[in-house]
């Protein structure tokens, strides 16, 4: 693969090109989430956890060629449904934010062992030789997810997370794009582009793509 | 294509609110104004704008410990200072008599002195408030519900959603708690929303919950909820602008509710306030603020007109247009084409009472019925019968008789308080509000009635009957 003269002087300074690539790849999946909510209207739980999930998703392919992607959305899954269920345990019990996020990390890194043990006696052996650090963080994410079943209801809070899987995917995919990876790294500077891109971004008024549709009574009757 | 983009440009999205009006037009000490209940409460009673009287406030665990229950009303509605979407509110209605602390809720169940601590210290823990920061927990008068918006309510308060933007009220709704929203103003948790005509204070389409969907009638009747007069319509648009002149808030959603005694105070004021509004109104926002944007409104009264002059009036054609149904007063001008070609124009009663139509005597006479009507005074039927010799008559088949001339189409057994009659029936064309109706009109003396005609249901299917409008 022909590289820029940055990413060979980076490389030659000992930065494996891998780590110079996702680190590239940042300010694009970044840019990618803020286009997504500015225009499409898909929120998400903000911007850093879809980001961390996509390099938690990139992460477990590391280890296991590629099939890593499958297993980070059944644990993406498995996080969020635990995180369901706990609230239904802890509603009556009425506890103070951190306590309560204290339990449902519990509850679900339990459910996480139980499913990499599961998998193992499926024959999974896939799913447990995944690397434990996606893994841990993927975990940690179902703060946002109380967060935002405290705030806006475990309904938003689902479609929250589902929005977040969604985008989490498209990181990924973008990022393992053989064309755009070469690219980036050939010419490094077009991540500069990002810079006038969130700035229309941020100055962006229209409506967004989702609002088309939550509006259209309003369009059909004009 | 085209005129889609051009149409979507008149609706105001996330993005323009939060970057052309909340960041540029909403201060942060105004937003912390309305984020605080208690505060905003304040500011406005000191500008003599009318709220719900404050009881008492408990800010801390301490003071819910030391805490005069004895001072407590017998209804009161307890709110956590900094609450989210109406969550947190506790009302009761009344004390239990039996001497324990104990009170009644709307639904009859019962909230005791520990459920009460509980619920305080719950709400002091931050359990209802935006990011669960810490928070106060107060009392305060319980808005009693306007007769007018019962029928329309499930438990809970309706209140009333002014945007305010530039000291013009620029789109309204009412907020109607549902049982979905568990009693609750709020849309997205279920309430229904009902678009205001500005100019007139009268509702027109509505929505409910969060994905506003069109309803027609209140949830679980067959209330119609468009047509509804809001009371102190123009005094709600007035306390509207007078809020965000002491608020500094420059794009303001103003909840105000309407008590039964007092008349408006306000709940809320909202920095932030949401776009259903327009699904609610069918009209986007984006467009009306633009058209208010950068005139100069010096006083109250003027924003008041402005608001209502650009934003109203339309409401009878958009009525008309919704139902696809004319709009026509109790007393209607209508135009009779006779059989003669002769047109005859009267006014005429409209009368939802009656079934069919009925016309005076000496008219159908001029309309060229004169025949008909001779030889219906031939059987000596014109005057009042009781029940007895309509049922013989009946029996006889005089109908039959009465049938053989060509122009009488039927017989009508009217049943009034005044008594029974046997009318014959004619076929005559007439137009109500310009629309032509083929009407089986049936013949009486009404010689010593205001009107010559009588206007009623079978006719009236096109329309819309408003009671207030004249001729």
């Amino acid at each position: 693969m022909k590289t820029s003269y940055f990413v060979d002087y980076f490389v030659s300074q000992g930065v494996p090109l891998e780590t110079v690539f996702l680190i590239l790849m940042l300010p694009v999946i970044a840019t990618m989430i803020a286009f997504f909510r500015q225009v499409l209207g898909i929120k998400a739980f903000g911007i850093y956890t879809p980001s961390i999930i996509t390099f938690a998703f990139l992460a477990m392919d590391f280890g296991s060629e590629n099939s890593g992607i499958k297993y980070g959305v059944i644990i993406f899954l498995s996080v969020i449904f635990a995180g369901m269920i706990t609230r239904y345990i802890l509603k009556k019990l009425r506890l103070l934010y951190l306590p309560r996020v204290a339990i449902t990390l519990s509850i679900v890194s339990f459910a996480i062992l139980t499913v990499l043990v599961l998998g193992g006696s499926l024959q999974r052996t896939g799913l447990a030789s995944v690397s434990v650090f996606p893994i841990l963080i993927m975990i940690t994410i179902v703060e946002k997810f109380v967060a935002a079943q405290i705030e806006k209801g475990n309904k938003t809070a689902i479609i929250l997370a589902a929005e977040t899987l969604f985008i989490s995917l498209m990181g990924y995919y973008l990022t393992n794009w053989k064309t755009l990876s070469s690219f980036i790294l050939t010419y490094p500077w077009i991540i500069l582009f990002t810079f006038p891109l969130n700035f229309f971004l941020g100055k962006w008024t229209g409506l967004r793509l989702s609002e088309y549709w939550r509006f259209k009574e309003i369009l059909k009757k004009m | 294509m085209l005129n889609f983009f051009k149409n979507s440009r008149k609706i105001l999205g996330m993005n323009s609110r939060n970057l052309n009006y909340i960041r540029l037009y909403n201060h942060k000490k105004a937003i912390c104004i309305a984020d605080d209940k208690l505060l905003s409460k304040r500011i406005l009673k000191k500008n003599d704008l009318p709220v719900p009287a404050l009881i008492e406030k408990i800010t801390s665990h301490q003071e819910l410990e030391n805490f005069d229950w004895t001072k407590l009303p017998n209804s009161f509605a307890l709110k956590p200072n900094r609450g989210l979407g109406g969550e947190g509110i506790l009302v009761v209605y009344g004390k239990k008599k039996n001497g324990n602390e104990a009170w009644i809720k709307a639904d009859g169940s019962i909230v005791t002195l520990d459920d009460l601590k509980n619920h305080i210290s719950n709400i002091l823990d931050g359990n209802f408030s935006l990011s669960s920061v810490p928070d106060k927990a107060f009392f305060e008068e319980r808005v009693r519900l306007l007769k007018l918006f019962k029928p329309y309510t499930f438990k809970g308060i309706p209140d009333v959603r002014i945007i305010v933007y530039n000291s013009v009220p620029v789109m309204a709704m009412l907020r109607l708690p549902t049982k979905e929203s568990g009693g609750k103003a709020n849309l997205q948790q279920g309430a229904v929303g009902v678009g205001i005509d500005m100019a007139s204070g009268v509702t027109t389409s509505a929505v409910q919950g969060k994905k506003s969907h069109l309803i027609e009638y209140a949830p679980g009747t067959r209330l119609p909820l468009s047509g509804i007069k809001i009371p102190y319509w123009k005094e709600l648009l007035e306390l509207a602008i007078k809020a965000q002149r002491v608020s500094g808030l420059g794009f303001l959603g103003a909840d105000i509710a309407i008590d039964q005694e007092k008349g408006p105070v306000f709940l809320e004021l909202n920095a932030r306030p949401g776009l259903s509004i327009q699904i609610a109104n069918l009209a986007g926002l984006q467009e009306r603020l633009q058209r208010v944007s950068g005139l100069k409104i010096k006083t109250i009264k003027r924003g008041i007109n402005v608001g209502m002059d650009l934003f109203g009036g339309e409401i009878e054609e958009e009525i008309e247009e919704i139902s696809g149904k004319r709009i026509i007063g109790s007393v209607e001008k209508i135009k009779l084409i006779g059989k003669n070609g002769k047109e005859i124009e009267v006014e005429a009663r409209v009368d939802t009472g009656a079934s069919i139509s009925a016309i005076d005597k000496k008219l159908a006479i001029e309309l060229g019925f004169d025949e008909a009507v001779k030889y219906w005074e031939d059987f000596h039927l014109d005057h009042t019968l009781n029940t007895q010799e309509i049922e013989e008559l009946s029996k006889n088949k005089v109908w039959k008789e009465l049938e053989k001339h060509p122009d009488v189409i039927g017989v009508a057994k009217i049943f009034s308080s005044h008594g029974a009659s046997y009318r014959i029936k004619i076929k005559v064309m007439l137009t109500i509000d310009s629309l032509p109706i083929i009407s089986k009109l049936s013949i009486a003396d009404r010689s010593g009635l205001n009107y010559p005609v009588l206007i009623g249901r079978r006719d009236l299917k096109k329309f819309l009957i408003d009671v207030n409008k004249t001729i």
